[in-house]
């Protein structure tokens, strides 16, 4: 089995059964302590309800010693083939904030409809979204199918409305998929009442995801956090991209200057390679200068020194954003004076309405796709391609907003 | 119709955290509840009903008496309605026995030793407390369907579970969504309010020094307990509970 | 990396991040399992060298055994070691008595913490605080890393820190670092393990009991165990289910409920 998860995120509209097919999702594939389940059966005989399938999600968020608030909820789920974990979060809000931030970063994402009612203007909203945080491939399921007879036409004009609205922004369905949350059905395990379906269920569909490529064969980016002269001079940073190994040649940037790696430092060991995340030492066997900010890159595939670049943002400041007013821009170890010069959309992250366009201002809450300029270069990439040197958080006074580096502008 | 729902040791932190969107409903925020020297129900709710801070008249019963208060009916708000439904509000009708019972099982709690003992008797207790919930619930929803112009509900459970178990949040999340969903159920304008919330110390719950409200008429701010006496008075006279809720 | 590593390597990351921000930091040792490997994970992040005060806040009612391991360890790590105490609460003959164990921690504990901080002008201070630990302490926590600095945090960190940029209230004008926020006692336990890093012996199991947690001597009770050895402890955690905290914060929040309850006329 593979060791590392893969990361979903499930999107649509409230009550479309986002909770319930989570609860089912967790509950077919035996996920659940089995404890866990009797509690919450009987709290639900306690207050005199039904049991749902819902409740399991909406008590999963909680953690058990009270004072702790999660805005990343993690729910871990496996099948036979690996290990899933859903990256839910209470409301649209958290899960912007959280995707945009880093603090959770799906893989693939799933979008519910309901069949019965359709789309909604929120279900195209979370599509639009999703493609602004950077993924590009969903998998939709179409919801309720029990409500509406299992009814094959109904399936197909919902599906078709869907992809083609899909199309329209970018984003490619690899899988399209009638199910029953509450039913059960086409969710882990197959289903009699819609035999007209020849594809896979859910769980099937997941399993065949294929997991994007790994960072670790990916050009080395090592960005420098500090220098240290304890009894060595040793240069400590983190590997942000590919890997780190004693002996290979880098580019330090921004100065150019070219030197190798000599020796990998870690206290009390010399290790020959270092991962993607890992924090280490270095030796080079050139005498170079390098401060904080700067990146040892690979001298084939060097990230760009620019001074501008597009956007998407956060802004979680209840101080609204001006445009053209002065941010500190921070990016791994990078930090940089600067301007947001121009903000094209702005949507409201809750009920992921358009706010305007080619405007002047962002207010708390609100996700903006802009254009920034920094007072001096710095070293980035599109978000997609190095996660961390794509990735910021832009300051006043205090961290007003997070956001992902879409397009380089050189 | 006007429905009133008030709910012991509900907590603005956790209708928040929650997202209990019928209890929050378009207005909410804390009541300022400072002027009492300590977050007691029995006072609270006794100064709700008559507008007055009745703190000094009913410490002076003493601790055992005080649970007994029995305010009469024409010093209330409720006799200014023509057929007021008040479900067993503390201070006016509630339930004696049963909330006398309540306080002996969680002194017994307190007092046996062994883990085994406390499990035991947090579940009597616990089943208790659910039990007269269920009750209670029934009772307020067939008010509202009756022909009353006041239906005021009182639920302990928050506060009764919360005390024991304020650290198992599967518990009181389910108890929170309960509620709202109660709210959600209301088919007239309400206004919910608590005497005083509760705040964590381990897994008990304790009293805090705030109350909750909302309403979907007005933005109170941060009202006193007494000043709702003056707000149902008045929502009568101006004829504001009459119309569509939101 | 597996689960261990990727811990040591976040905290690592962490604890060279809060030294690069503010030199003026302190790291504040309590001489239990936390706090030393907290201590010895600095050790690792700077190369052997610990390169600003490490702090014992001294209440005066520890176990002997902790100060003996402070004095060997403080040694034999050239730490520079300040020791601080409320001299003045201790004057008054603050002790934890049945009624006011949690208030002599505030002012033992808490008080001689802010005072420290004054006198030396730290802006920063190290914590060994972990997430899972659950009791009264958790109401007490609030994080940095402050607003503008960190970029590791919106990655790592748990909600709670958002709360915290929101609720900027805090009267306190230092920074609180917690590098193994995201550690649970088991995964301490088997980094000691594996690591091999001293701790105080009380966590060993003699004459069928241990301590979970140290701490002033009047209020830790000791758990029933015949874990004497630290992979015996690994084994233990691994099965068991009763909270760390079990002798002492539960104990603590338990006086206080039942007082609390009777003011209000409960019981």
């Amino acid at each position: 089995m593979n060791d590392f998860p893969l990361k979903l995120v499930i999107t649509g509209h409230v009550d479309h059964g986002k909770s319930t097919l989570i609860g089912r999702l967790l509950f077919d594939t035996g996920s659940l302590p089995d404890d866990k389940i009797t509690e919450i059966r009987q709290i639900c005989s306690a207050l005199g309800k039904e049991f749902e399938f819902g409740y399991i999600l909406d008590n999963l968020e909680e953690e058990r010693d009270q004072g702790i608030t999660i805005d990343t909820t993690q729910i871990f789920f496996s099948s036979k083939k690996r290990h899933y974990v859903i990256i839910d979060a209470p409301g649209h809000v958290e899960f912007i904030k959280n995707m945009i931030t880093g603090a959770s970063q799906a893989d693939t994402a799933v979008i519910i409809i309901d069949a019965e009612e359709g789309i909604r203007e929120q279900t195209k909203r979370h599509a639009f979204i999703l493609g602004m945080l950077g993924i590009k491939k969903v998998i939709v399921l179409i919801n309720k199918m029990d409500r509406v007879g299992y009814d094959q036409e109904r399936f197909t004009s919902v599906k078709n409305a869907y992809l083609d609205f899909l199309n329209e922004i970018g984003l490619h369905a690899i899988q399209s998929i009638p199910i029953s949350a509450s039913n059960g059905d086409n969710v882990a395990t197959g289903s009699s009442h819609i035999s007209w379906y020849q594809g896979p269920t859910f769980l099937e569909a997941l399993d065949s995801f294929e997991v994007p490529n790994s960072l670790k064969n990916a050009p080395l980016r090592f960005a420098v956090q500090d220098i240290y002269n304890f009894s060595k001079r040793i240069i400590a940073g983190k590997v942000v991209s590919g890997t780190l190994r004693q002996g290979d040649a880098v580019t330090v940037l921004p100065s150019g200057e070219k030197t190798q790696v000599r020796s990998l430092e870690e206290y009390l060991r010399n290790p020959d390679s270092a991962e993607t995340g890992k924090c280490i030492g270095v030796m080079t066997t050139d005498k170079i200068f390098c401060d904080r900010g700067y990146i040892f890159s690979d001298p084939r595939d060097t990230p760009a020194i620019t001074q501008q670049f597009r956007a998407n943002i956060f802004w979680m400041d209840k101080i609204s954003c001006k445009k053209g007013q002065q941010i500190i821009f921070r990016c791994s170890t990078q930090e940089a004076n600067g301007k947001i010069t121009a903000i094209h959309t702005v949507i409201n992250s809750s009920t992921l309405e358009l706010m305007g366009s080619d405007t002047d201002e962002i207010k708390n809450r609100e996700v903006a796709q802009v254009t920034i300029r920094t007072d001096r270069p710095v070293i980035i990439e599109p978000h997609t391609k190095t996660p961390e040197l794509g990735r910021f958080v832009l300051v006043t006074d205090n961290v007003s907003a997070g956001g992902i580096i879409t397009e380089v502008l050189l | 119709m006007i429905v009133i729902l008030a709910i012991d040791a509900l907590e603005y932190n956790l209708v928040d955290r929650f997202n209990c969107t019928h209890l929050m409903q378009k207005n909410y925020g804390k009541t300022d509840i400072s002027e009492f020297s300590e977050p007691r129900t029995m006072v609270l709710w006794s100064s709700f009903m008559t507008g007055k801070n009745l703190e000094e008249e009913i410490l002076a019963k003493g601790d055992k008496e005080m649970w007994e208060t029995h305010i009469d009916h024409a010093r209330t708000f409720f006799s200014h309605f023509t057929s007021p439904a008040v479900i067993d509000l503390p201070g006016y009708n509630y339930d004696i026995m049963e909330h006398k019972r309540e306080r002996e099982i969680l002194k017994h709690f307190f007092d046996v030793k062994t883990p085994e003992e406390k499990e035991q008797v947090k579940k009597e207790y616990n089943d208790r407390a659910f039990a007269f919930h269920r009750k209670i619930k029934d009772e307020f929803l067939s008010a509202l369907r009756e022909n009353h112009d006041l239906v005021l509900g009182y639920f302990s459970i928050a506060d009764v579970i919360g005390h024991l178990n304020f650290g198992n949040t599967t518990l009181m999340k389910m108890i929170y969504r309960d509620l709202d969903e109660i709210a959600g159920s209301i088919p007239a304008p309400y206004i919910v309010l608590s005497d005083h919330g509760m705040e964590p110390i381990g897994m008990f719950g304790d009293h805090s020094r705030y109350g909750f409200w909302s309403s979907s008429e007005q933005d109170l701010g941060n009202p006193k307990i007494t000043v709702f006496f003056d707000i149902m008075i008045s929502g009568i006279s101006s004829g504001s509970f009459k119309g569509d809720h939101s | 990396m597996d689960h261990l590593d990727q811990l040591e390597n976040d905290s690592i990351y962490i604890i060279r991040e809060a030294y690069k921000e503010f030199k003026d930091i302190a790291m504040l040792w309590s001489i239990g399992k936390d706090s030393t490997t907290l201590l010895y994970l600095v050790r690792k992040a700077f190369y052997g060298h610990v390169p600003f005060p490490v702090l014992h806040l001294d209440t005066s009612y520890k176990f002997r055994e902790i100060y003996t391991f402070r004095d060997t360890w403080a040694k034999q790590w050239h730490l520079n070691l300040v020791i601080a105490r409320n001299k003045d609460a201790l004057a008054r003959k603050v002790r934890p008595d049945a009624g006011n164990k949690l208030t002599c921690c505030g002012e033992l504990k808490t008080e001689a913490l802010k005072q420290a901080i004054k006198e030396h002008g730290y802006r920063a201070i190290l914590l060994g605080i972990r997430r899972d630990e659950h009791g009264i302490r958790a109401k007490e926590r609030y994080f940095s890393p402050r607003n503008n600095q960190f970029q590791w945090d919106y990655k790592n960190q748990p909600a709670e820190l958002w709360d915290l940029y929101k609720n900027n209230e805090s009267a306190e004008e230092h920074i609180r670092v917690h590098p193994l926020l995201h550690w649970t006692e088991l995964d301490i336990w088997r980094y000691i393990q594996r690591e091999k890093i001293p701790i105080v012996d009380l966590y060993l199991a003699k004459n069928g009991k241990r301590y979970r947690s140290i701490g002033c001597e009047p209020c830790c009770s000791p758990v029933s165990s015949e874990a004497d050895t630290v992979d015996k402890i690994v084994e233990e955690l691994k099965t068991t289910s009763i909270s760390e905290r079990s002798g002492r914060a539960q104990d603590k929040e338990r006086a206080y409920m039942m007082q609390k309850l009777r003011s209000m006329g409960y019981m």
